[in-house]
């Protein structure tokens, strides 16, 4: 018990430094912003400021903290437009304009807004102290882990992570390996070698992660918006009584929020599902349970207890999604592995070890997931004005800003103009794949993992000579195998078990 | 351009990259696997995902409006020539007319473009460059700076 204490005393002892609490200030606002425009989520306000951090010489856990701020901001902004205009910023907010939206309209917009927040706050307290007693226990069982296991690892995070995404796992496949293509590209660190360089000086170190990062979710984003031209909202806040919710809503609420919480964590440890799935799984749970008790429960009409239960479950996953990345080394959704990314750029690489030889870091960004949880709680309802405004910045100035903004970090990091027509090139193709209904979230986990998963497997082969069977020969390691299986099975015959039953009830 | 279009792109990546990678290989052989072992790995599952996709074909891709076509060829053009030009002429320079043209794409008028494009140009280098240590090229405008 006294080391969880020793943990988080090093944690907000790194957060509580002015510098920390001043960046996870701003990182929740900038997220904030980002998130209530339109089409630009999480990752794309990770994507787009891990660089520009990186070029500011901030030093790593100070980085982690902005941009795990920016994250759970954006997270944040993006309930806000679901809420008053029933746009929702990202996937994960979908669910919150189903009760959300209708709640607005009757008047309650502050209400609402105040509430999600508070519930978005309870998950992210369920999940930070899920976090503090989870990680180090799986941190101690992943040290025991050879390359085999590693390998064997990094492949169960791709089965979850494509098969989750989308009615068509084999697109996410074939996003994951050409994620890794990328990955092999530059020298060999094992043999020296030169793989698909062309002889270029440039492509010898390979192409850089952030260039990836930002081709794909900048550029291609920017290419999508041309596409269909993003009018400016007009956003008016009705003016409602209260500003805050009151304690008999809290109380009315308490339940739901505390089941969707735990439910929410619980899907985003898992590599691969993220908010989305969680907000999903914890409204269409509570939505189960309460009609079945209560006959005038009003889901979809504007509901509190169906608005608290995606929020709070969004939350809750959203920090839930570090436990992967921090333990195992393997992110859990396609924001932690970008954030993963901006680790490796610090040459520090996630995982087991992490917490002995960085507790600092680790630590001092679970401690910071929670203050910039207060922060974003505490700027809310003051500065919801604020934030819709945003919304009215029109495309012609939005999108010149998001390009020049995206340049400036990739130029930072080389300072060179062939990383910046790489950009361009690989967003292009990006934006193609995205059209074809191809993931991005899989293809980032396979740059960032690629050289760690190519080099597992190479080690774990050393070590038998060649012998295929490492991979399957200790207990973990199979039953990662079968739990790589199962995620692949399963969701595809429950889908195909509730077709045949929709078809049977359509045929009656 | 369905599924199938994709499934083609996919072989012939996964062609190009058993292609251009079968000649790797390490002068000294001292590991049971080489460099050449992991990307063929790849391209292989490639070519897999390609063959499904292109035998099984469906899901086309839902078709752009009239003139989002010829708009996104430009934005790309625009994006490749700000990246040209970003180092060479500065970035002020290439970012103010990139922003004219890039605004006049999202239905800016011409003034305001401008405008905003100087303003935006001077901002974010005096932001960047002088506030948060984000060095940025200054190109033409090398002697004022």
């Amino acid at each position: 018990m006294s080391a969880i204490f020793d943990h988080l005393a090093i944690g907000f002892g790194v957060a509580f430094s002015l510098t920390n609490l001043l960046v996870a200030a701003i990182g929740s606002f900038i997220g904030t912003m980002v998130g209530v425009l339109p089409g630009l989520g999480p990752i794309n306000g990770v994507a787009m400021l891990i660089p520009i951090a990186f070029a500011m010489n901030l030093p790593p856990e100070t980085a982690l903290i902005l941009l795990a701020a920016v994250y759970v901001g954006a997270e944040y902004g993006g309930r806000i437009t679901s809420i008053l205009l029933n746009v929702p910023g990202e996937a994960s907010a979908i669910m919150t304009t189903l009760d959300g939206y209708p709640l607005a309209r009757q008047g309650m917009a502050n209400v609402a807004l105040s509430l999600s927040a508070a519930s978005a706050f309870c998950g992210a307290i369920v999940s930070v102290t899920g976090i503090v007693l989870l990680a180090p226990l799986l941190a101690k069982w992943a040290l025991a882990f050879g390359p085999a296991e590693y390998f064997v690892l990094m492949v169960f995070a791709f089965c979850c992570l494509t098969s989750l995404l989308g009615k068509q796992p084999v697109k996410g496949v074939l996003a994951a390996m050409i994620g890794l293509g990328i990955s092999v590209i530059g020298v060999d660190s094992n043999s020296g070698v030169y793989r698909y360089t062309f002889d270029s000086v440039h492509l010898a170190d390979g192409i850089d992660f952030v260039v990836v990062v930002i081709a794909l979710f900048a550029v291609a984003e920017m290419l999508e918006m041309l596409e269909k031209v993003v009018a400016g909202h007009s956003v008016e806040v009705k003016p409602s009584g209260r500003k805050l919710f009151n304690l008999k809503e809290l109380a009315f609420t308490a339940g739901s929020i505390a089941r969707s919480s735990l439910v929410g964590f619980g899907v985003g440890v898992l590599p691969g599902a993220g908010a989305s799935v969680a907000a999903a799984v914890a409204y269409s749970q509570e939505k189960r349970i309460i009609e079945n008790k209560d006959p005038d429960a009003k889901f979809g009409k504007g509901d509190m207890r169906g608005l608290v239960a995606p929020e709070s479950a969004a939350t809750a996953s959203a920090i839930g999604s570090f436990v992967p990345m921090l333990t195992l080394g393997v992110p859990g959704s396609g924001t932690t592995a970008v954030m993963m990314g901006a680790l490796t750029l610090y040459n520090i690489t996630p995982g087991p070890v992490l917490f002995d030889t960085k507790p600092e870091l680790v630590w001092g960004l679970i401690a910071s997931l929670f203050i910039a949880n207060v922060l974003l709680f505490l700027m809310n309802v003051p500065m919801v004005r604020v934030f819709s405004k945003v919304l009215s910045v029109p495309g012609w100035l939005m999108v010149p800003g998001i390009l020049s903004i995206s340049y400036i970090g990739v130029y930072a990091i080389n300072s060179g103009t062939f990383d910046l027509l790489m950009v361009v090139g690989i967003g292009a193709i990006g934006y193609f794949l995205r059209k074809f209904g191809v993931p991005m979230a899989p293809l980032v986990l396979g740059v960032v993992l690629g050289d760690m998963m190519e080099h597992n497997l190479r080690r774990a082969l050393s070590i038998t000579n060649g012998e295929l069977s490492v991979l399957y020969s200790s207990s973990v390691s199979i039953g990662l195998w079968i739990a790589a299986a199962a995620v692949v099975v399963v969701p595809q015959m429950l889908r195909r078990i509730r077709e045949n039953r929709q078809a049977r009830k359509a045929a009656a | 351009m369905n599924d199938r279009t994709l499934g083609v792109f996919a072989l012939v990546l996964a062609a190009l990259m058993t292609w251009a990678g079968w000649g790797i290989e390490a002068p000294f052989a001292y590991e049971p696997v080489g460099p050449r072992a992991f990307p063929m790995l790849v391209a292989l599952i490639i070519g897999l995902c390609g063959l499904r996709l292109a035998i099984k074909g469906g899901n086309p891709v839902e078709a752009n409006s009239a003139g989002a076509n010829s708009r996104i060829f430009l934005m790309v053009l625009i994006a490749a020539g700000y990246a040209f030009l970003f180092q060479w002429l500065g970035f002020i320079i290439a970012t103010a007319l990139m922003t004219i043209l890039v605004g006049r794409l999202f239905g800016g008028t011409w003034l305001k473009c401008a405008l905003g494009g100087v303003i935006m140009g001077v901002f974010f280098f005096v932001l960047f460059d002088r506030v948060l240590d984000v060095v940025l090229p200054a190109g033409l405008l090398g002697d004022l700076l």
